[in-house]
């Protein structure tokens, strides 16, 4: 009993506000839509007013100062995107509304960006367009095609609302494409063209799904898979051709491979126990331009379990470890193998030692002999 | 190679040309060759589109150059004319579904005529003013495109098809119209070169696509069978 009663406060006071609202606002007089200029001055007239009639402007509902009056005018100078809004003019002692406007400051087009690419070749291209600075006001794109003489429909993408698709009807023309945009707004209109061979705009998506993945037993190696783009229509008839890079995360220089066909490569030069960055890009065998690099793949070669430290404060994690079992402790041993993976992992040093050791040995007998 | 310079007036150059043209349609086609434990075409087809990539790379030095010696408008990038004229070259372009359902016989018919029609128009690009390092590439490129003729004729043997032969009548003549002018001469070979490219392009892909069908059951390389609908 005590909640409703608030609510049918709120409702009353609702319908009260829409009456006054109602009252001040006779049906006929609907806001009158004006563009303007960034930068420009503007005279606002309050509709069929006396230029000595008694008026008060305001906008969004906010009083505005009379200075800004040339008689029953509005006059705004310098206009800033600040000063969009709805202008309303009102009878000063009856408040009447008189005349309203709803001005909208922003600017004409300048040349728009346009350009076109097939990344589903033979179906297709698309283009694609922006405005190189906003206007701020509302626009109008108009793109036409033409194949030669022949005008192309160009379809509107379902999401994006700056680009359109053009189906091939031909393929292996010799007569170009030019692609014409024109935008227009209330402050005026701009319009660019490009003209195009139907191979230079060959483009595929990037790879998909690269994985990169250590091989067993392999500290050198890398095993990288990939997928052609599913936008790519035919890759039979019309096979892509990729191109794979990759390096340690520690340095900046790229290895490069070019593969002709296949979506596998087994990296054979990896540094052990590096982690790696991979990106393959594809591109039609004969025509057009690399894509993208693909999303990376991250992987680091196989290396052995790393041997247990022996100190009884580390408890080991598996009860199956993989010890060597050869006995010089880490701590004794002569030098790091990690850095160039020269196979075999932590057994390495002993073997060097021993190795160093004979050679020592030799070399100073055959020393010793020259010296007798 | 080329027939001798500064004989015919511009205007009868295509009929003559008309004439090498017949005589070379009637030469005897580039003979089979039978190689004993034959692998099947694969290999031919291979080589047929490792030619096509070669001359195709040939081409765009050589119609640089070429393009060049033409002079603008010809050799600029944007140079856009309508196609007008060089109604006899054979058009490379085709409609999409009729190029994805052409058999075997048809593509590579296809191919074996444009070639011999582009070669026989190639040798008649005889210019006045043509240096004798344009010549000598010209006659090169001719060479090497002999050598895709005969290597399309080989696939067609190995899968025994029949070498296109001229029906009376469609032969590859140009009826002498009104005297060519200068630059309708050079639009004519701007054209030439422009079909030659794109041929070159489509050849690739023809032969990729008769490539894959060639392709034995039992492969080394294990494929990735995916359901592509076509």
């Amino acid at each position: 009993m005590a909640v409703p009663v608030p609510w049918a406060c709120c409702a009353v006071l609702a319908a009260a506000a829409a009456v006054v609202y109602a009252q001040r606002h006779s049906p006929q007089e609907t806001p009158h839509v004006q563009y303007e200029r960034l930068g420009s001055d503007v005279t606002l007239p309050c509709g069929t007013a006396n230029w000595d009639a008694a008026v008060t402007w305001r906008v969004n509902g906010t009083d505005l100062a009379p200075d800004l009056l040339n008689g029953s005018q509005l006059v705004l100078r310098g206009l800033e995107l600040g000063h969009s809004g709805l202008y309303a003019c009102f009878h000063r002692d009856s408040w009447h509304l008189r005349h309203q406007v709803l001005l909208n400051v922003g600017l004409p087009p300048r040349e728009p960006v346009l350009s076109c690419r097939s990344n589903t070749y033979p179906k297709g291209f698309y283009c694609s367009w922006h405005l190189p600075s906003p206007t701020y006001i509302p626009n109008t794109f108009n793109v036409t095609v033409l194949h030669g003489s022949k005008i192309m429909v160009c379809e509107k993408d379902p999401a994006l609302k700056n680009r359109c698709h053009i189906r091939y009807m031909h393929l292996f023309s010799t007569v170009k494409y030019k692609v014409s945009i024109s935008v227009s707004n209330a402050l005026g209109h701009n319009t660019t063209a490009i003209t195009f061979d139907e191979f230079t705009i060959v483009k595929p998506d990037p790879p998909e799904n690269v994985v990169a993945r250590p091989v067993p037993s392999n500290p050198r190696r890398l095993e990288v898979t990939w997928q052609t783009p599913s936008t790519w229509p035919d890759p039979e008839s019309f096979p892509l051709k990729f191109f794979l890079r990759y390096r340690p995360l520690i340095l900046d220089q790229w290895q490069h491979v070019e593969l002709s066909d296949g979506t596998a490569h087994t990296i054979t030069d990896a540094y052990a126990g590096k982690e790696y960055i991979i990106q393959v890009a594809a591109k039609d065998n004969e025509i057009g331009t690399w894509s993208d690099w693909s999303v990376a793949a991250h992987a680091t070669p196989w290396t052995e379990e790393p041997r247990h430290l022996t100190t009884e404060a580390q408890a080991p994690e598996t009860t199956a470890s993989t010890t060597s079992s050869l006995a010089p402790p880490p701590t004794t041993k002569i030098c790091d193998p990690g850095e160039l993976g020269s196979g075999g992992g932590p057994s390495a040093p002993f073997f060097i030692s021993v190795l160093v050791t004979l050679a020592l040995a030799a070399a100073a007998a055959a020393a010793g002999s020259l010296l007798i | 190679m080329l027939p001798a310079a500064g004989e015919p007036a511009a205007g009868d150059s295509w009929g003559m040309l008309a004439c090498l043209c017949t005589v070379l349609w009637h030469l005897p086609a580039v003979p089979a060759l039978n190689r004993t434990g034959d692998p099947g075409p694969g290999p031919s087809i291979q080589k047929t589109y490792d030619l096509t990539r070669y001359l195709e790379h040939q081409l765009r030095s050589l119609a640089g150059t070429y393009l060049n010696y033409l002079g603008p408008p010809f050799n600029e990038p944007d140079f856009n004319p309508p196609r007008l004229g060089a109604e006899t070259l054979p058009r490379a372009t085709v409609n999409l579904d009729v190029w994805r359902s052409l058999n075997d016989r048809l593509r590579l018919t296809q191919n074996y005529e444009a070639y011999s029609h582009l070669l026989c128009y190639l040798r008649g690009l005889n210019r006045q003013a043509a240096t004798a390092e344009l010549r000598r590439s010209l006659a090169h490129f001719c060479t090497s495109l002999q050598g895709l003729l005969g290597s399309i004729a080989g696939v067609m043997a190995a899968l025994g098809y029949p070498l296109p032969q001229p029906l009376p009548g469609t032969e590859p003549t140009w009826t002498p119209g009104p005297a060519h002018s200068d630059f309708l001469q050079k639009m004519d070979d701007f054209w030439l070169l422009k079909e030659l490219q794109t041929w070159l392009w489509r050849s690739a892909k023809d032969f990729n696509r008769l490539k894959k069908k060639m392709q034995p059951p039992a492969a080394a390389v294990t494929l990735h069978l995916e359901a592509h609908g076509f």
